[in-house]
């Protein structure tokens, strides 16, 4: 681990401001970013910690939208009682990320902003329509997940919370790689008053959409079972611990599960 | 890990061909490519920043060029080394068809092979990243090439790939065609492709796909 | 008459669930490892390590890393060349002991040539700090032209394959055969079944919770070498380092292993950084040391199994058991390391294992692979022999259409048959195999699994079960202990044998307190220091209860019979009507008695100790040369498997083991347990994997390799223990560390076939993870639907 400056504001301006060097790093939990340093796989000249500002933390209600801030850690998500009481769906996948540790020092807002190709939450932030507020704008969940690891975040922008519009109700179905803990994949379903979104994690490159499976609630709201036409294993992932076709599996068992724990 | 694509670029053979040859397009189509440089005709180097998620690693490559058939088809042998976070080596074979007068097939087929840390740790991700970066690498190629002067379009397929140190200016741009500095290719590109054949281009091609392999990279998990 | 359940002795004594003296130090954070050791002026060594599975080394430049900031110097292979420093060979070939010949390696400490496996060491940096010297070591540029590797052994077997040792022709090293083939072949002839399966036991590693760390002093003055090291066998490094590598007397060289945590047969051995950090202080004028991290243990130490083999099973018409054959290779990596050859010839001398066969044919090729070495890992070979023989065991019941405990039931060696010999010239002193297997299958309520199975079946999983039985050989080489009395009359056990888990500290006092009658907690303990320690063999391979408790025996009885002298004078009595019980020595009827630590006491008089005995006590015990002991048993596994994701529950887990005499069921019962969860990870998630084309190592980080975790487990493993004491050794002690791990694998293999069995699943190769479970339903029906 090569040396670095470590910053810990108390004010978001100055975290946006020591943000603006090329060089520095946000760190928001670090989950995935201590590891990477201790490999020496990146060489921030300095790390920003937004642990130390208020304002990036809580869980608020407000006009039927939940509000968390980017700082909130899993586990808080996973046992507050608005969350549960809005979004059992999103406590029930906070409450499965990684293991105690990770829940205890994880944030919404850092995994977000990682977007790990096998991370649960934007599997809800996209099923539950959120809108992901940074320092300078909101981005729809449609817009904030680009790519592997890749998301709409301009340089220098970090992400202070995540809106999620109450659904009508949701749930979170996960198979968890019991090597790792990550997803071999995860489905989250949030039935809005729109339609119902099904999103499946860890099974790409990068979150998506699953629209066959979507159409086919909108038809069938309590659809049991999805056939195998409705969701292949063309583009998911394959590497040495799941084949592409063993993740399309799970991603269809995992979206009727879900469907299924919807009641 | 063993790779093929086929991408059809709306522009003529003979087109695509002289402009691959220009190394600063070829530049921009690699995500974080810094710098080409060319130590003999046939002996390349190339310095690629690659940053995926929390990773950010420097790579240094270098390229054999073989079997060259121009304008059709060549095939590469090379690696690059990222230091202590490893590796990557792998040969490719591209093909140039025409289809028509007025597009081409680009077709390839590479073996890769990353080693060291990267394959310790990253083993998960590897072939999406892999795919990811060849798709991206021919995605652009094709904008550029395919006449589409929304560059922007292109360049958000890699939106934190570092920009070049300077952007290029061509010598015989069009005045109007002036780069914008804005961490984008430029649009005059197409126009200034070089007009000069020599086995660069292919080289570079496959310095690309090289690349590709090389900036495969991974996530740790906590 | 057999018993279930423990044979209890004196308070403290043997049979007691005496809890671990040690475990309040180690949960208190107060044990002392080799990373805790700090010395001044110690300066810190980071290893580079091979990045290609195979290549020949065109440049190292080290120029960079030399001129970072606390770099104090950069060795490479050249230098250690320079320096006559030596390479690691094996502990022994099969020729050592009249085998055939073999191709023996030397393995450099650092590679200056050409590297064979990934994690070969090339350099090492020495720098003020560990974090200097990691900076400076990812500076140094390697350049290796590449050549083809070669990363299973059957692809190592193949024509063409790229060659490990140019002049070892097919990477073979050794070839070892046992039985009769002739007779085999008679028996295959005339069996009235015949079943055959192709078996990958998986490459695993060892992942102790403590990664291997060194720390190397040398003092000018004396030419005397220090090493401290993670090792389970310091005796074995030393004379490896002295002989070998250093080329210096072995009492030249102290090795200290302190606390270890674990080691499960991984650190039998001496590894490059042991002997880079004695050759960097030597250099350096200071002390060095080593802390390997969890990526460089994956990548560096030596792996466990990796062997690939056809097994058959010929049987009459009834059932029973005609010939047995398996034809294997067994992986050996880059080198031939450290006791590599003992899995290698366990997996084919205990093949047989608890069935009576007539006939066997056994036949393993030593195969070189551009991989890290494979040593001993827990169970050594007799894991392999089991899963051969009780898959078979399971294919042949189906096969035949009996039931699977039927064909067991007619198979197995009764007690009755005891001493037993096999069809490759193992005996068997005691065991009664299905006693166990029917206790097992009781406390398992194996009668009441069709009312689970309807239950399982009703949520849309999928229930099996499996029983096997195992056998293990225990106890090799010889040992020895020492007794060392102080004129207080509190003696110090000095252990040849090398705890680090087995609970030494406490097993081997509650024999001392049970035999000499002093006070449990002043019985001191020492070992892991050949300055302290005489000599010793260390504690691998389930050995140190009967070695290490028979030598201890040997020193204790020694000890009385030298009291008893003592007491003879101190009693004035002739030595003839001296008793020795519970700790006093008396004359007559007990009215005159003397404890035995006033006997100690007077050893250490100033004046009047009597003639031809010695100033103070010390008793020395050896044990060797006896049989083996064989502790077996029987498992039950009961799985539920979704086959829609093709994940596995454990329901239940029941295991019965006899382990012969029990000397604390408390420590026998966590090695038992412990054990089944380290077969449960070869079986569920274990794998070393490498690239089959590059030969890279995928599998680095806990990301990729599968260890078992709470979660994989059963809630419970009901594990009770059976007492038939073994008749070859004074205690009647069976090993009691490797039982768990030897027959987990087929029983958790063998009861989810059970349960895939109506889906048309036959075989899923190890590890079962929930992917190639569900690969391999899915493809059965696609078979089916075809």
């Amino acid at each position: 681990m090569t040396p670095f400056v470590y910053h810990r504001p108390t004010q978001l301006a100055d975290a946006l401001a020591l943000l603006r060097d090329e060089q520095a790093r946000p760190i928001a939990g670090g989950m995935t970013l201590i590891p990477t340093l201790k490999q020496g796989l990146a060489q921030p000249a300095a790390l920003v910690d937004l642990a130390g500002i208020d304002v990036l933390y809580g869980i608020r209600l407000a006009d039927g939208v939940i509000e968390i801030g980017a700082m909130t850690r899993h586990y808080d998500v996973a046992t507050s009682p608005l969350v549960i009481a809005h979004l059992p769906g999103l406590a029930d996948l906070a409450g499965q990320i990684g293991d105690l540790q990770v829940r205890n020092r994880g944030t919404i807002g850092g995994s977000v902003a990682n977007n790990d190709p096998a991370a649960d939450y934007p599997a809800a932030v996209l099923a539950l329509c959120a809108e992901v507020v940074t320092d300078r704008r909101s981005i729809s969940a449609d817009a904030f997940f680009t790519g592997m690891f890749e998301t709409a975040l301009e340089p220098g922008e970090i992400v202070t919370a995540v809106r999620f519009p109450a659904p009508r109700r949701c749930a979170y179905a996960k198979f968890a790689n019991p090597v790792s803990g990550y997803a071999l994949a995860g489905v989250f379903v949030g039935v809005h008053a729109e339609g119902t979104r099904v999103a499946v994690t860890g099974a790409g490159p990068c979150v998506f959409r699953a629209s066959a499976i979507e159409a086919v609630l909108a038809r069938d709201p309590a659809a049991a079972s999805f056939d195998a036409a409705l969701l292949g294993p063309d583009g998911l992932a394959s590497d040495l611990h799941a084949s592409a076709a063993y993740r399309a599996q799970l991603a269809r068992v995992l979206a009727a599960r879900a469907v299924a724990r919807l009641t | 890990m063993k790779m093929t694509g086929e991408y059809r670029i709306a522009a003529p053979r003979n087109r695509v061909w002289d402009a691959i040859n220009d190394p600063e397009i070829l530049q921009h189509c690699i995500p974080g490519c810094e710098a080409i440089t060319r130590n003999t005709p046939t002996n390349w180097t190339a310095r690629v920043t690659a940053k995926v998620g929390p990773v950010k690693a420097r790579f240094q490559g270098n390229i054999r060029l073989e079997d060259l058939d121009p304008p059709s088809s060549c095939r590469i042998v090379g690696e690059g080394s990222g230091g202590a976070a490893g590796f990557a080596r792998g040969e490719a074979t591209v093909q140039l068809d025409a289809d028509g007068t007025d597009a081409t097939v680009l077709r390839y087929t590479a073996q890769a092979q990353v080693g060291g840390k990267l394959a310790q740790i990253g083993s998960r991700l590897i072939d999406s990243f892999a795919q990811r970066y060849a798709d991206d690498f021919f995605a652009q190629l094709a904008a550029i090439l395919g006449g589409e002067r929304d560059l922007a379009v292109a360049a958000a397929v890699q939106p934190e790939a570092p920009a070049p140190s300077a952007p290029h200016v061509p010598a015989d741009a069009e005045p109007g065609a002036a780069v914008t500095r804005d961490d984008r290719p430029d649009a005059s590109f197409p126009a200034s492709a070089a007009k000069r054949f020599d086995s660069q281009s292919f080289t570079i091609v496959v310095l690309s796909l090289l690349l590709v392999f090389m900036t495969v990279m991974y996530a740790l998990k906590p | 008459m057999l018993r279930f359940g423990v044979n209890v002795g004196a308070k403290f004594g043997i049979g007691q669930a005496v809890r671990r003296a040690e475990d309040r130090r180690f949960v208190a954070g107060s044990g002392r490892y080799v990373g805790d050791i700090v010395l001044p002026g110690m300066a810190h060594a980071v290893v580079v390590y091979s990045q290609h599975a195979h290549g020949m080394i065109r440049s190292i430049d080290t120029s960079r890393a030399s001129a970072m900031p606390g770099v104090i110097a950069v060795l490479t292979g050249a230098d250690a060349v320079a320096d006559g420093i030596g390479g690691l060979p094996p502990y022994f070939m099969p020729a050592d002991s009249g085998g055939p010949p073999g191709y023996r390696t030397i393995r450099p400490i650092l590679v200056a040539d050409r590297v064979r496996c990934i994690g070969d060491r090339i350099a090492v940096v020495i720098a003020e700090s560990e974090r200097q010297a990691r900076d400076a070591a990812a500076a140094i540029d390697v350049d290796i032209a590449p050549l083809p590797a070669v990363v299973s052994p059957d692809a190592a077997a193949a024509p063409g394959a790229p060659l490990v040792w140019d002049d070892c022709p097919g990477n073979a090293c050794f070839t070892l055969a046992f039985g009769d083939v002739a007779a085999t072949e008679a028996a295959f002839a005339r069996a009235a079944h015949v079943v055959a399966l192709t078996i990958h036991n998986n490459r695993i590693s060892a992942n102790s919770i403590e990664p291997r760390c060194a720390v190397g002093c040398f003092d000018p003055a004396t030419a005397g070498f220090v090493l401290h090291t993670s090792s389970q066998n310091p005796h074995g490094v030393r004379k490896v380092l002295a002989q070998s590598v250093l080329h210096v007397p072995e009492n030249d060289i102290r090795v200290i292993s302190p606390d270890v945590g674990g080691g499960f047969g991984m650190k039998a051995d001496a590894y490059p950084e042991d002997a880079i950090v004695l050759w960097a202080a030597r250099r350096l004028g200071r002390p060095v040391k080593w802390v390997g991290t969890r990526s460089e243990a994956l990548m560096g130490d030596n792996h466990g199994r990796d062997q690939t083999a056809d097994a058959a099973l010929a049987l009459d018409e009834h059932g029973r058991a005609l010939g047995l054959r398996l034809t294997a290779r067994h992986a050996l990596g880059a080198y031939v390391a450290s006791a590599t050859v003992a899995p290698i010839t366990f997996a084919m001398r205990m093949l047989p294992g608890v069935y009576d066969i007539p006939a066997v044919a056994v036949r393993t090729t030593a195969t070189f692979t551009n991989c890290s070495p494979t040593g001993p890992y827990r169970g050594a070979g007799r894991p392999e022999a089991c899963f051969a023989l009780e898959r078979l065991m399971d294919m042949a019941a189906r096969a035949i259409g009996i039931d699977r405990v039927d064909i067991r039931r007619r198979n197995l060696i009764s007690a009755d048959q005891m001493p037993y010999t096999t069809a490759v010239g193992v005996t068997y002193d005691s065991g009664d195999f299905g006693a166990m297997m029917d206790r097992c299958l009781s406390l398992a309520d194996w009668s009441g699994f069709p009312e689970r199975q309807r239950q399982t079946e009703a949520k849309g999983w999928l229930r099996g079960r499996a029983v096997t039985s195992y056998l293990e050989s225990a106890g090799v080489f010889n040992d020895r202990m020492e007794l060392r009395f102080d004129p207080e009359g509190n003696v110090t056990i000095l252990a040849g044998t090398h705890s680090h888990g087995q609970g030494h500290a406490t097993v081997f006092p509650q024999l001392i307190h049970e035999w000499l009658g002093l006070p449990y907690d002043k019985i001191k303990y020492i070992q892991g220091d050949t300055d302290k320690v005489a000599f010793g063999r260390g504690t691998y391979a389930a050995r140190s209860s009967m070695l290490a408790g028979t030598a201890l025996h040997a020193a204790a009885q020694d000890a009385i019979a030298k009291g008893r002298t003592m007491a003879a004078q101190l009693l004035d009595a002739d030595i003839d009507d001296i008793m020795f019980a519970d700790g006093q020595y008396s004359v007559g009827q007990g009215n005159r008695t003397i404890g035995f630590a006033d006997v100690v006491k007077a050893f250490y008089r100033p004046i009047g100790v009597p003639g031809g005995l010695s100033l103070g006590l010390t008793t020395i015990g050896t044990a060797g040369g006896q049989s083996p002991n064989f502790p077996n048993g029987a498992h039950v596994c009961e799985v539920e498997v979704d086959p829609a994701t093709g994940a596995i529950h454990i329901d239940r887990y029941v295991v019965v083991d006899d382990v012969g005499r029990i000397l604390n069921p408390m420590i026998c019962e966590g090695q038992i347990v412990g054990g089944i969860a380290q077969g449960l990870g070869q079986a569920l998630l274990e794998a070393i994997v490498y690239d089959p084309d590059s030969g890279q190592l995928l599998s680095g980080s806990f990301s990729d390799y599968g260890m078992p975790r709470p979660d994989t487990m059963p809630l419970h493993i009901e594990s009770e223990l059976a007492e038939i004491p073994c008749k070859t050794n004074v205690l009647g002690v069976k090993g009691v560390g490797e039982s768990g791990t030897i027959a987990a694998p087929p029983t958790l293999v063998n009861a989810v076939l059970d349960a895939l069995w109506p889906l048309g699943v036959t075989d899923i190769a190890m590890p079962l993870t929930p992917a190639r479970v569900w690969t391999a339903i899915d493809q059965a029906s696609k078979r089916g639907a075809a």
